[in-house]
């Protein structure tokens, strides 16, 4: 019974000598909760720690006035002046963030510039590129046009040296290439070695030009037969094909027509007349192998 | 004789104890020196927070740091020490305070105005390059 009264009394003795350990002040109280509040936010304790720290040394001394027993406008004084200090730290903290903000958005202002100036260098760059393969293109296809015509007008000037050769004339039919009497033998349709020379240049130029084709035509004077003059006429037209065929001109580029005494060049009223009739004449077609009709 | 209802003895005990609050009171004040040291840190505080616009971006803590310093010269001319070095301290953090809200305020401002800069620059380029 005694050690129960005994420890009843120590346990009341406790209780005083706590409630004497931790006197009251709402105050200050306050004050140790804002602080507890600014002490948990990293921001705070990252970006304002020396003002944190301050108010922390400003609450120690109101919990220390508290303690030695000051008067209650002293330690509400001091708890005025921690709270304060609390809410000093954490403006500062929220200026430096808004500070850091600031940098962090003028770096990324200047980023932002610079890829935009580095898309615009990129695109004009683009565009001229883009500008110069559209000239090199053009130049690229002039030079081939330029070489096109360069190369026709050779064609042209080739086949003018040939026609020349072939002592072609040109009329509203197309070429024209008259094989004289002169180059047969008389009233025979064989031709002489001289007219064989000339049918080898004929040969020469359809062989070079495989789109030309040829006609044939026979002509002869008024003098003997009628029949035996149109006969004459088919066959030295048939001899010129024959002739041409062997130097490799196939037949189906070459017509072949016998007119007899029709269509003279001149009247038959003299010897060296008839001779100009007597005649052979190859119309060269155009590149079609179209030949105008007589 | 009648206007003497005190006893010469009674009177000398009054005087004695006036005499001792007296002293009290000299002593009282002569154990507070004058804050000037602290009223001039004070001042100064009110003076960068009024000058940094503290009266715009904190105007209930300006005006609570100008009430108290203005409390706090009165009690000086008083010779309230101990009261004027209380209300000068209070002054003091309080114009701390409306200065450092006014700093983060205004730096608020300028990290929001760059951010928007920011968004229209890079609205303005997503256009450009599309």
């Amino acid at each position: 019974m005694k050690k129960y009264i005994s420890l009843a009394l120590t346990l009341l003795g406790f209780s005083i000598l706590a409630g004497c350990a931790t006197p009251k002040n709402d105050q200050l109280a306050d004050a140790h909760h804002s602080y507890n509040n600014a002490a948990i936010n990293p921001q705070v304790t990252n970006l304002a720690a020396l003002e944190l720290k301050d108010a922390d040394n400003t609450l120690n001394k109101a919990d220390y006035a508290l303690v030695n027993g000051e008067s209650t406008e002293n330690v509400n004084h001091l708890a005025y002046l921690a709270k304060q200090k609390v809410m000093i730290a954490e403006e500062a903290a929220k200026r430096k963030t808004a500070e850091l903000a600031v940098t962090n958005a003028t770096a990324s202002r200047n980023l932002t510039r610079l890829q935009a100036r580095t898309a615009e260098a990129d695109d004009a760059k683009q565009q001229v590129a883009n500008i110069q393969e559209t000239a090199d293109q053009q130049a690229l296809a002039l030079a081939a046009a330029n070489a096109r015509a360069a190369r026709d007008q050779e064609i042209i000037a080739q086949q003018d040296v040939l026609l020349k050769e072939l002592n072609a004339r040109k009329t509203k039919r197309g070429l024209v290439v008259t094989l004289g009497d002169v180059l047969f033998n008389t009233n025979k349709a064989q031709l002489k070695s001289s007219g064989t020379r000339s049918m080898q240049k004929l040969a020469d130029f359809l062989n070079k030009y495989p789109q030309h084709k040829v006609l044939i035509e026979g002509y002869t004077d008024s003098s003997g037969s009628e029949s035996l003059n149109q006969k004459l006429s088919e066959r030295r037209a048939e001899t010129v094909r024959n002739t041409l065929g062997s130097m490799g001109i196939s037949n189906e580029r070459i017509g072949t027509q016998g007119y007899g005494e029709m269509y003279p060049i001149v009247a038959n009223d003299t010897a060296a007349n008839r001779q100009m009739n007597r005649r052979v004449e190859i119309i060269l077609s155009d590149e079609s192998g179209n030949i105008g009709k007589r | 004789m009648m206007k003497k209802p005190h006893q010469p003895g009674s009177l000398q005990v009054t005087k004695i104890v006036i005499s001792l609050i007296a002293v009290l009171f000299i002593s009282a004040c002569a154990s507070v020196p004058a804050p000037t040291e602290q009223i001039a840190i004070s001042n100064e505080a009110v003076k960068n927070a009024n000058s940094a616009g503290s009266s715009e971006f904190a105007p209930v803590q300006f005006r609570s740091a100008m009430g108290k310093m203005e409390a706090a010269n009165r009690a000086m001319q008083e010779k309230k020490y101990a009261l004027a070095r209380q209300l000068s301290e209070q002054a003091q953090v309080d114009a701390q305070l409306a200065l450092e809200m006014t700093r983060a305020a205004k730096a608020q401002k300028a990290s929001d105005a760059l951010q928007e800069d920011n968004r229209v620059l890079r609205q303005e380029i997503d256009r450009k390059t599309k």
